[in-house]
């Protein structure tokens, strides 16, 4: 075949054609204004405050309740103070004067009561609060004092009150008939902002609240911006789109690590938040027994892990509960890296090496199996690190990777050996996670169902709950975590906290003591450069 | 003619009637395959609804309201009957919403990327595939084959990362993701093309050597007609055939094919309402999705059959 110019002069046509197409396009400039662009994995989606399906710091920006949990205790929030009764039944709220909905509802004590009726409609929706089951009656007798009257005391009522939901205000006016269990009309609050614009799974836009009563937000506009892939929001972070990225799984520590020494980008940590462990179920034939359990605690290397898999963005974990946690400043004695002694451990318990290597005694050979998340990455690599050192003591491991939801049914149904997991973390630990190792809603239940002193562990969580004396209530939980630490059923690995990376020119990066609050108001951008 | 049209008729309602039961058996299959899945997706909604405590009776409350609660059949009739009516029922993980609204929201940014694509093949395919044919083992050839072969091989998510890292962050040319307008569509579009292009590049270039060999090339040059002439209106014309059919299943592909894209240039589509449902349990959304994709295949492979019918006199013939 001849060539022909005509194709030559053809193929350059549409390469010239087409780079115009994207050089045109480029020349959009790309503005910088006081708008905080931050991001997230998904959409906010139902942001009712009495229902748990819309994303909780969007709530924690929008919404406020009775009371704040601070790293100080209890702050006052719609409640300007409170009075506890002696007997610890009755509460009564002072309620702040003069704060308004953004629609221009007054918050007064009878708004707060149309708001606790809601709830209280759906009361089933709330029973993992232990106080739902307590809680008896509520009432206004006038417009700036709210009641709550209980069958008994519950000392973490006033947690319970301070969590993001479900007891956070929403303005009657956009309840359904005084209801809210099947949605709402609009997403009215009294927090610092207010959501003036939501384009599902693109964007968000809150603006602030110029009626706000607390301190004024210095960033008026925040755009959140749905970004699902991890890689896609660093990127978008350096190409300036974004400001902030912000959570406990939104950046690994490889990008974390990336951008240390990196002027034009802040890294912010949190204290730990919650704890990554994993779970033995005791009704396993192997690790019924304790030597067994004990000498896997002792053949888990949490410093390599944290450093390895976390470049220290986790710090490694001796504990279930982090001792910052409240009520957790427990001395219990840490099971050290020791190979050694986990093997001594073994070897003095009867568990004989095999023609294969494999520890057995009894028949019963040292074969375990792992299940981990398999959309989390980080629980592979460190299962995979696990696999490898327990390898070296005669214990088989493994490993099986599944999809979220067929991971959590097989840890609440106790099909697992060991398993990976995360406490529920601030503000939630140690009460509320410890509450719900009594029932079989997560791995706990069946891991700790064979101990011997399952009984009194159970009956100890009972009675913090209803422990009006904070010396009775710490003897309590030392007694308990002492017991599940000593039984070592619990593997812990690393402290998880929140990370941040954000653009340098933002200020006042930081964390709360409620998990999943992005503390916006304390944030502010560097005033620009002439 | 009219013995044509009547045959036309008759093929054209045969295909039509026989659609039906590959729709049934569609809808039948999707719904028992999304069943089997172990997890209840009573218990899964709640948890997405981040129940923190679930308990039985939570359960099965959820369960009666998802009308999970009755027998497998039963529930199948009800989807199906509820489909004809255009009534794809509600999202289990937010009730609020319908799943047609869900679709109907998310489709037309899909329809946006993979129609951008579908251009992108069309584009770039032809000519390059032409060419290609035209100038075999060249250095223009060979280059082309190797980026084939290459962008063949390289999975969308890292092509799509690659692209990002190039065109936005060290050209600073175009947005990273997000949608909005169309400076936003223009590297999504581009990733799914990719692949297709490099298939449309080799079917174009093989067909076209192989036209070449037929006898009909030696008839045009013997009859003195030009190069050009013989190159466009007579091999590339007959080469074009097969491509035609393949376009027309790779439209509901590019359509069904966005998943992973939409996923890393947060693209509002479909693709990552599917996603979202399946991590879900969503069933409802799932279901129709599904059922979307397959009539999507069913109407695209009917249409472009009869278009070839029309367009070939050779296969009527044959039929007749």
């Amino acid at each position: 075949m001849k060539t022909s110019r005509f194709w030559k002069e053809a193929l350059v046509a549409t390469v010239l054609t087409g780079s115009l197409c994207v050089g045109g396009v480029a020349l959009a400039a790309e503005q910088k204004s006081d708008t905080l662009n931050f991001v997230n994995y998904r959409d906010v989606r139902d942001l009712n405050p009495h229902l748990y399906a819309g994303e909780m710091y969007a709530q924690e920006m929008l919404y406020e309740t009775l009371v704040d949990i601070t790293a100080d205790g209890y702050k006052p929030c719609l409640a300007e103070s409170w009075d506890i009764s002696p007997d610890g039944k009755v509460y009564t709220f002072h309620i702040r004067k003069g704060v308004t909905f953004t629609d221009g509802t007054p918050c007064d004590a009878y708004a707060i009561k149309a708001n606790f009726d809601a709830i209280l409609e759906n009361r089933a929706r709330h029973t993992w609060l232990e106080m739902m089951h307590l809680l008896e009656k509520v009432d206004a007798p006038d417009a700036h004092t709210f009641r709550i009257f209980m069958k008994a005391p519950y000392w973490p009522m006033l947690t319970e009150l301070g969590v993001t939901r479900p007891f956070a205000m929403i303005s009657p006016a956009a309840m359904k008939d005084g209801s809210t269990k099947d949605g709402v009309k609009a997403y009215i609050g009294t927090g610092p902002y207010k959501l003036t614009k939501v384009v599902t799974d693109e964007y968000a836009v809150f603006e602030a609240n110029e009626n706000y009563w607390g301190e004024q937000p210095k960033i008026k506009r925040i755009v959140v911006k749905v970004i699902p892939d991890n890689q896609t929001r660093i990127l978008a972070l350096e190409k300036g789109e974004i400001d902030l990225i912000w959570g406990k799984n939104m950046l690994d520590a490889d990008a974390l690590n990336k951008y240390r020494d990196n002027k034009d980008f802040g890294i912010a940590m949190s204290t730990p938040t919650s704890t990554r462990h994993i779970v033995l179920n005791g009704q396993n034939p192997v690790l019924a027994d304790i030597a067994v359990r004990k000498a896997l605690q002792h053949a888990t290397n949490r410093v390599a892990i944290a450093k390895g898999v976390f470049h220290n963005t986790e710090l490694p974990a001796d504990t279930l509960y982090a001792r910052s946690v409240p009520y957790c400043d427990i001395d219990l004695p840490p099971y050290e890296y020791d190979m050694e002694k986990a093997a001594r451990i073994l070897d003095e318990a009867g568990w004989k090496p095999g023609s294969d290597g494999v520890r057995e005694k009894d028949g019963k050979r040292m074969e375990l199996g792992l299940l981990y998340n398999s959309n989390s990455v980080t629980e592979k690599t460190i299962a995979e690190y696990l696999q490898h050192e327990y390898g070296k003591l005669g214990i088989r491991v493994s490993l099986r990777g599944e999809e979220e939801q067929s991971y959590r049914d097989n840890m609440k149904n106790g099909l697992f050996d060991m398993i990976f997991n995360i406490c529920w973390g601030m503000p939630y630990d140690p009460q509320s996670s410890m509450a719900a190792m009594r029932q079989r809603v997560y791995g706990d239940y069946a891991a700790q169902l064979a101990l011997p002193d399952k009984k009194e562990i159970d009956a100890a969580i009972t009675e913090i709950m209803s422990s009006t004396d904070p010396a009775r209530r710490q003897e309590l939980f030392t007694f308990a975590l002492t017991h599940l630490h000593e039984d070592a059923i619990y593997i812990p690995l690393t402290y998880e906290t929140n990370k941040a990376l954000f653009s340098s020119r933002l200020k006042g990066v930081g964390f709360t003591q409620t998990q999943y609050e992005v503390p916006f108001v304390k944030m502010s951008f560097e005033a620009a450069k002439p | 003619m009219t013995w044509l049209e009547h045959g036309m008729k008759n093929y054209i309602i045969m295909r039509l009637l026989a659609t039906i039961p590959l729709l049934l058996g569609i809808s039948f299959l999707c719904f028992v395959f999304i069943n089997l899945i172990p997890s209840d997706p009573a218990e899964v909604a709640l948890r997405i609804r981040q129940t923190p405590i679930i308990t039985e009776e939570l359960i099965a409350q959820t369960r009666a309201e998802l009308g999970l609660d009755q027998p497998f059949l039963v529930r199948y009739f009800v989807w199906l009957w509820d489909c004809l009516h255009f009534d794809l029922g509600f999202s289990y993980t937010n009730p609020a919403r319908t799943v047609l609204g869900e679709i109907g929201r998310c489709l037309p940014a899909t329809l946006e990327l993979a129609g951008l694509s579908l251009v992108y093949v069309i584009v770039l395919s032809l000519p390059i595939g032409f060419l290609s044919a035209v100038y075999k083992d060249t250095l223009f050839d060979r280059i082309m084959r190797g980026v084939v072969f290459a962008t063949t091989a390289m999975p969308v998510y890292w092509v799509g990362l690659l692209l990002i890292w190039l065109i936005s962050i060290k050209c600073d040319l175009l947005p990273t993701s997000g949608y909005g307008g169309f400076s936003s569509l223009i590297l999504p579009a581009f990733t799914v093309a990719l692949s297709y292009i490099s298939t449309y590049i080799r079917l174009i270039r093989n067909n076209m050597l192989e036209n070449m060999r037929e006898d009909y090339v030696l008839y045009a040059q013997a009859r003195g007609l030009k190069q050009r002439a013989i190159l466009v209106r007579h091999i590339l014309k007959n080469s074009l055939q097969s491509c035609v059919t393949a376009i027309g299943m790779s439209i509901p592909q590019l359509i069904a094919g966005t998943i992973v894209v939409e996923n890393v240039f947060a693209w509002p589509g479909v693709g990552r309402l599917c996603i979202a449902s399946i991590f879900n349990r969503d069933y409802p959304v799932i279901q129709a999705y599904v059922l979307l994709v397959g009539v999507l295949f069913v109407f695209f492979n009917l249409a472009f059959d009869i278009l070839q019918y029309v367009a070939d006199p050779r296969l009527r013939e044959r039929k007749s």
